[in-house]
Formats: structure tokens, sequence, C-alpha cells
């Protein structure tokens, strides 16, 4: 069974979520419930970081295609942090999310 | 009432008894016929109204009823008598013969018994040299005084019977040890992509079965755990304890993290409390998923061997650390060792080395001499020529060899799985330790995997219904190319759901080539990735 850790922590008027191991079909809703749940209407920003992500496909990826229009239309920002050359970062790069959240660090190049 | 000794039969009568009890005849009957067959001439001999042969359960210090004759309930309600007390009981804590007059006046515990109305008893030791194996009892409702020579009669058939028995108990115990054992330890251990593992197993000593044993295993992390132990004792009850053992490191590894220290402590720990007074060595040792490096912790157990291409072979350079079930110790210590391309690895017990009247280091040498880096299977039969040779080992020996196989000797991958998503993790691991074995690069082993991840999970949302299938997944190495074919035997519904169907998208993105297949009878997706770099050398 895939696993994975969501740590939630309150930072200014946002909040950081941090996830770490595997994201595939067998455990997004799970994830994807543990994001939703640590996202109050009072915040002002979301910043999840996929540092620690050794694998997510895109059966995790629509966690991120449906929260990213949710939390813009209740004028909530959400960002992405994906080191350059982890898996999650090469994910993002091909999927076009990026042209719906903002990424973190940026994306400087076309995608392979 | 009493039968007066004066009527005891004759000489000649004397002499015709005791043909009768050691009658060659006997010999050809089963064990369990020529008890209840001595039991019926005995009680006619010596006139008397019940016959019992007591066992000993020497673990539980009780007396089981085994066979009788009058007393049949005893046998049927698996009467079990405790040493020292009551009639048999005293009788085996005595190992001489006892002669009860009346019952009356002496303590008898066994209810049946007294509701058989038994007035006298005599019974005697069943021995082996000076150990107890059980005891043989007659009873008669009459009272009456046994004389000295029914007393030498009965210890004959004692005799006879103790004879009986204990090939009957240790024939039973050894095929049931060597049942056990077999049932216990892997006859194959998976065949893991990219390792050659070979296994060799000697029982020693006389056929009587030992507590080694040998496992090999992967995780779903995908590292390769293996193990090589020994329980200290033999038989019956160390074969049990070898296979909870094995069951125990397995069940422990899958719920530890990658530490061979902390998972021999567990079992330690385990031993400890739920079977005390047990004592086994093992080695532990976890291969990384990419092959490259060996974690190993030693409980009083001998290093293994390792041998690379680079020159001799040598002994792993690792503290020992206290045996298993011993004391409570702590901090049990990790070595790690690189494994190489085509380098090997040997796991052993200690009978492979010890032997009586050859110095342990002339032995460790011979060894050493025998491991080389070649194929797993000549390594074991050159390993096993030449420190076992002709003679039968006199212990038990475990070999465990495992070879990292060279890039160049790379099989493909060939996994089938039922297509649900929790087989999703699985494949990744397999498909990771596939690519380490062929040298693909950090970058590679990224995509590769991704494009894996997506298709197969593709098959598990799209191809099947309710009723489930199975996906196929096949790596291949073609040059520079690594060629991924996954297949299913469902009909494809289109996707359903939002953000569906990008998985397509992503894998053209990582991957050089794409195509997909569909037929009524299912679904062939064709992925090919040229690898970043080539393999290495």
């Amino acid at each position: 069974m895939t696993t994975a850790r969501v740590d939630v922590a309150s930072e200014g008027g946002g909040v950081r979520i941090a996830i770490a191991g595997e994201v595939d079909l067998a455990n997004a809703a799970i994830v994807e419930e543990q994001i939703v749940a640590a996202i109050t209407n009072q915040v002002t920003g979301v910043s999840v970081d996929l540092g620690g992500v050794d694998y997510i496909d895109s059966a995790g990826l629509r966690i991120f295609f449906a929260l990213g229009p949710r939390l813009a239309g209740l004028q909530i920002t959400l960002e992405l942090v994906a080191p350059v050359g982890s898996p999650s970062r090469r994910l993002l790069e091909v999927s076009g999310l990026p042209s719906l959240v903002t990424l973190q660090p940026p994306m400087d190049g076309a995608a392979r | 009432m009493s039968t007066p000794a004066g009527t005891w039969k004759g000489a000649a009568d004397r002499l015709r008894d005791i043909e009768s009890v050691t009658d060659a005849g006997l010999a050809r009957l089963s064990v369990d016929d020529l008890l209840d067959e001595l039991l019926d001439r005995v009680r006619d001999i010596l006139d008397a109204d019940t016959a019992a042969i007591l066992l000993l359960d020497s673990p539980a210090g009780q007396l089981v009823a085994t066979a009788a004759r009058g007393l049949e309930d005893e046998v049927y309600q698996g009467m079990r008598v405790p040493l020292g007390r009551g009639f048999a009981g005293r009788v085996a804590a005595r190992k001489r013969p006892v002669a009860i007059e009346d019952v009356e006046a002496a303590d008898v515990v066994n209810p049946i018994l007294r509701a058989k109305g038994i007035r006298s008893l005599l019974g005697v030791p069943l021995l082996a040299g000076d150990r107890l194996l059980g005891v043989l009892h007659v009873g008669t409702r009459a009272a009456r005084h046994f004389s000295p020579a029914e007393i030498d009669l009965l210890q004959m058939v004692a005799d006879r019977v103790a004879l009986a028995t204990q090939a009957r108990i240790s024939d039973t115990e050894r095929r049931a040890a060597v049942v056990l054992q077999r049932s216990l330890l892997p006859e194959r251990v998976p065949q893991v992509p990219g390792l050659e593992v070979a296994i060799r197993y000697s029982a020693g000593g006389e056929g009587e079965v030992g507590g080694d044993w040998y496992d090999l295993f992967t995780l779903p992390s995908g590292w390769v755990c293996m193990t090589v132990g020994d329980v200290v004792g033999r038989g019956l009850r160390a074969a049990g304890v070898m296979g909870r053992l094995r069951s125990a490191v397995r069940a422990y590894a899958l719920s530890t993290r990658s530490d061979p220290a902390a998972i021999l402590d567990r079992i330690d720990r385990m031993l400890r409390q739920f079977e005390p007074g047990e004592m086994a060595t093992a080695v532990l040792a976890l291969l990384e998923p990419s092959f490259e490096r060996l974690h190993l912790s030693l409980a009083g157990h001998p290093a293994p061997v390792v041998a690379t291409d680079d020159g001799p072979a040598t002994y792993v350079d690792a503290p020992v650390d206290p045996p298993l079930g011993v004391a409570a110790s702590i901090g049990r210590r990790v070595t790690t060792v690189d494994l190489p391309p085509g380098g090997v690895v040997c796991l052993y017990s200690d009978g492979l080395v010890e032997r009586r009247s050859v110095p342990l280091d002339a032995r460790l040498r011979l060894l050493r001499e025998a491991v080389s880096a070649r194929p797993a299977e000549e390594v074991c039969t050159t390993v096993m020529v030449d420190l076992i040779g002709p003679d039968r080992p006199t212990d038990d020996v475990a070999l465990l060899t495992v070879r990292r196989l060279d890039f160049d000797s790379a099989e493909p991958l060939d996994l089938t799985v039922p297509a649900v998503a929790s087989s999703l993790r699985d494949i990744r691991a397999a498909v990771k330790r596939w690519l380490a074995t062929i040298g693909a690069g950090p970058e590679d082993v990224m995509d590769v995997v991704l494009a894996v991840g997506e298709a197969t999970s593709n098959v598990v949302e799209h191809a099947y219904g309710p009723r489930g299938g199975l996906v196929h997944v096949r790596l291949e190495l073609q040059n520079h190319d690594v060629l991924v074919t996954v297949r299913d035997s469902g009909r494809w519904r289109s996707p359903r759901g939002h953000n569906r169907g990008r998985g397509t998208s992503i894998i053209e993105a990582v991957t050089d080539e794409l195509t997909v297949d569909r037929r009524s009878d299912g679904t062939e997706v064709l992925i090919r990735r040229r690898l970043e770099a080539g393999p290495p050398r």
C-alpha cells in the first residue's frame, strides 16, 4: 500500500503543507482529504511542499488540478514547492499544472 | 482371597512364559500392535485384570497413557499422571518396581483405577539405559501378593517395550522433524531480477535435523533481505523454533525500517519473551534497492564471505554481537559493504566451517579460497565439494550464495499482478530494482518509473470492470533503449470524472516513443526510452 505523510503548519495568515512519501492512485484520495482539511476558510494562502515526495503521478496531480481553481475562486493563493531535480518537479514540469498554480522555484526553461 | 505365591507355576511354565514375551515373531509387529500384544500376554501370564503402558512426556513432566488392556478408557481420555505422584508417578520417580497389595491404604490418584475396583498393583519402569521412558503396570481386582519371579517377568516385558517405544519415539520425531523442516525452509527463493541466488542445505548428524535456516525475500521498498541462522539444539523442537524465527524475521523486516540491527533486536526480544531458554545465531543482511551496498549485522554468527572481480574473496570485517535469546543487548552494530556488479556474497551456518579435529582457521581459509566472483550455483558447488567432500557433515549446513549480475546479463523483467491500486507500489519497486541492474542513471529511473506508473495506473482505472483482472509489465534492454510493455486483457472504457486521461501525455513527455494497441481482447502499451548515458561498461 502506498503511503504518504502530510504535515501541516500555520505560517502567518497562511498554511504550509508538507507531503512526504509516495502518492498514486492507491492513496490520492486520502492525501487529498488531509490537504483539504488543513485549509480553513480563514487562510489567505496555501503552500504545498512536495520536496519530500519520492513518487507522484497524474493520480496525485489531480488533487492540485482540482484544488487550484477552487482556491482561486476563494481568493486563496496556492503555490507548489518542488526542488529542481526532484521526482515531483519532473512531473510538474511536463504536466501543464504550472499554468494553473504557482511553482517554486519558478520554471526557467521548457520541459524536456 | 490372596493368591498364594506357591501356586506360581513351575520352572517349565516360567520358561514358556518368558518365551511368550520374547517371541521373535513379535518383532514383525508394528510398535502399536506389539504393545497391545505384549499387554495381552502379560495379563494372561500374571492373571491380571488390567495392564497399561504410560509413556513419559518429558517437557511436561507427565506420564501419558499410551496403551492399555482392561483400562482402555485411560488411553481414550489421554490420561496424564504427574511424575512422582500416584502409583505410576512413584514407579517413574523411583525407577524401580513398586508393588501395592492394597490400594485402599495407598494414594492412587487415578480415578479410573478406583472405578475399576483395582486392589493390587505392580508397576515397573520402562528404561533405556538410565533414561526413563515410561511405566508399565498391571492390576488385579482381587488382593494379591506379587512374587519376585513375577516382578522379574514384568520387568522383562518392560525392557522389551522400552526398546520398541524408544525406536518409535525417535523414529516419529525424526520423521516429523524432517517433514517440518522441509515445510519451513523455502524450496526455492524468489527470483529477483538482477540477482542470482543459489542455496545448499545438508542435514548432518545421523539424519536428526537441526535448526539451521536460510531465507531470502524482497520487501515492498525494493530492499532484499537475506538471512542464515542456526537454532541451538537438534530435533523436532529446534526445527519448530527455527520455523517461528524465520517467520518472525519476515514479519519484522516488513515492519521495521531497513536496519538489520533493529530487526535482530526485535527477534532477540521475541525469543527471550516467548521462547525462553532457546538460543540462536544469525546473520541478517539487507541489500539496497540499487544492489550497490549490503548492510549486515551478526548475532553470534560467522561473517559472510564477499568476492568481487578485483581479487581474492574476503570475510566481511564486521563485529560479532551476542547471539539471539541470551541477554538484553544494547547497540547491535551494522556493517556496510559494497557489492559491485558481478560480486558474490556467501552466507552460511557454522556447520560448514566447524569440523572436529580440524582447526577453525584452516576451515575458514578453505572457505575463503572456495568463494570467487563466479555464477552463484558454481560457487555453491565448489564450496560444498571443497568443505564437505564425501563425508556426511556432523552438523546441519546451510549455504546461501547471492551474486549481483553484470549489466550485460540482465534478463528482462516480467511481472503479472492484479490490476488494483495497491499493486502500483510493488510494480514501481520492481521496476526501480531492474533499472538499477542495468545501470540506469537517476533521471532515467525517475522517468521510466513515472511512465510505467502512469501506464499501469491507467490499466487499474480503465481496463476492467468490477470483476477485475491482471496487468502484465515487461521491461527489456535493447541496445541503449529500455522497452516497456504494459498489457491487459480488459475492454477499455473512456475516462470518467474530471482531470482524468492526463497520464498519456505525461508518458509522451518523459519518454521517446509511445504506442497504444487497443484490441477487443485487451490493450498493449509500448514505451521506449533512450537511456541518457547508456549503460556503464
